[in-house]
């Protein structure tokens, strides 16, 4: 019976120790990914997910400060498809506006051509 | 189960609960049932299945991460650290389809509108071309007129002069020393009204002129009373007073010698002179 026990602690407990070191490229990706998403106006097209990102990067970090690298970890790795999701997000509206400010060109465009033709025929 | 075991078994249960951190079967987790359930609506989706299966398929495994270790009765938030990694990762392929549906669409909206400038070009190719044929028919409508209104002059015997056309009547108006038209004459009161009629801009100057028999000034009256003769019968036959101008002239302006019968047949006359289509007459050089 005792054959499973030993790798079982084993593995639990390096499960909970499994981060010893900051996890430093993480947080860098992270920087990187929010700085991404602030260069395509994330800042006004999605604010709740940039703050939410910002927001556990700083946590991230302290928690780095306090040497719990393991929930340092976690946080960043929240934070990165936070940063993600306020990325894509604000893409997808600016790309709506475009097809809405397209639609409405046209519909402009086909106004002043039906304007022509009645002009013509009168 | 000795006591030994007993220890043992004890030993483990407290190791176990210390190290999940968490006692008595573990609960449904709200996060999870909730990161499930936006995972179950982005998947029955067929846009984002469509548009978005990478961001999906992220979220799944995420999700999958989160069940399985809540099954294993795993740390809770580990549960939730990857229940809430699945729900972002499904906004994610939310706004990923949204945002290929949205590129896919301005394509689209740009081939149309590419269109509609085509078919605006070509209604306006249509436009200027039927504004040619417009103004082509105009010009050959005006050629046309003016060749029919030469045509009813000439039957008229009007002749082209620096004045315009001027149409000349001898004796076929007028009696000697009579003011009164002569029945004759109505054949070409006739073709006048017709000709004012037809053509509503033109105005006519009618001027009156008799040969030098006879004191100056009673010929000047004779021509006067002349065209206004002339003037009148027009009236009658509805052409308005304000498009007849009336002159007599009198002796001048001989045509011919008032030496000799014929001389004077040709000065004693009435000369129509037909206005531009604006109806301005030329008057004579004085």
């Amino acid at each position: 019976m005792k054959h499973w026990i030993l790798p079982a602690i084993i593995l639990l407990m390096m499960g909970a120790c499994a981060s010893t070191k900051p996890p430093t490229q993480q947080l860098t990706q992270l920087e990187t990914s929010i700085k991404q998403a602030e260069q395509v106006g994330a800042e006004n097209y999605a604010p709740l997910e940039l703050r939410e990102a910002r927001k556990k990067l700083e946590k991230a970090r302290e928690m780095v400060s306090q040497e719990k690298y393991e929930e340092a970890e976690l946080v960043a790795e929240k934070a990165m498809v936070d940063a993600e999701l306020a990325e894509i997000k604000t893409l997808s509206s600016k790309s709506q506006q475009a097809v809405d400010q397209l639609r409405e060109s046209i519909r402009v465009l086909q106004e002043e051509i039906q304007k022509n033709i009645n002009r013509e025929q009168n | 189960m000795d006591n030994s075991h007993k220890l043992f078994y004890g030993g483990i249960v407290a190791l176990t609960v210390i190290l999940i951190g968490c006692g008595g079967p573990p609960q449904n987790n709200p996060l999870l049932i909730q990161a499930e359930e936006s995972y179950r609506q982005a998947e029955s989706d067929s846009l984002i299945v469509m548009k978005a299966p990478v961001a999906l398929k992220e979220a799944e495994e995420a999700l999958e991460q989160s069940q399985q270790i809540w099954r294993e009765k795993g740390d809770k938030k580990y549960v939730e650290h990857y229940a809430y990694i699945a729900e972002q990762k499904t906004k994610i392929a939310r706004e990923t389809a949204k945002l290929n549906a949205a590129q896919d669409e301005v394509s689209r909206a740009e081939a149309e509108r590419q269109k509609v400038l085509i078919e605006a070009r070509r209604a306006e190719a249509v436009a200027a071309e039927q504004r040619a044929k417009k103004a082509l028919e105009e010009v050959e409508k005006a050629r046309n007129e003016a060749k029919d209104l030469a045509n009813r002059l000439s039957e008229m015997e009007a002749k082209q002069s620096e004045r315009g056309m001027v149409l000349t009547l001898r004796d076929v108006l007028f009696d000697f020393d009579s003011a009164n038209l002569k029945p004759g004459a109505s054949n070409v009161v006739q073709e006048l009204s017709n000709f004012l009629s037809e053509y509503p801009e033109r105005t006519i100057q009618i001027e009156g002129f008799t040969d030098s028999v006879g004191s100056e000034e009673y010929n000047r009256s004779l021509s006067q009373r002349r065209a206004d003769a002339l003037k009148m019968a027009l009236i009658r036959r509805g052409i308005s007073s304000q498009r007849i101008q009336t002159i007599g002239y009198g002796e001048q302006y001989p045509v011919a010698t008032n030496m000799n019968e014929a001389g004077r047949q040709q000065n004693r006359r009435v000369e129509i002179i037909i206005s531009d289509e604006n109806g301005i007459v030329t008057q004579r050089n004085q």
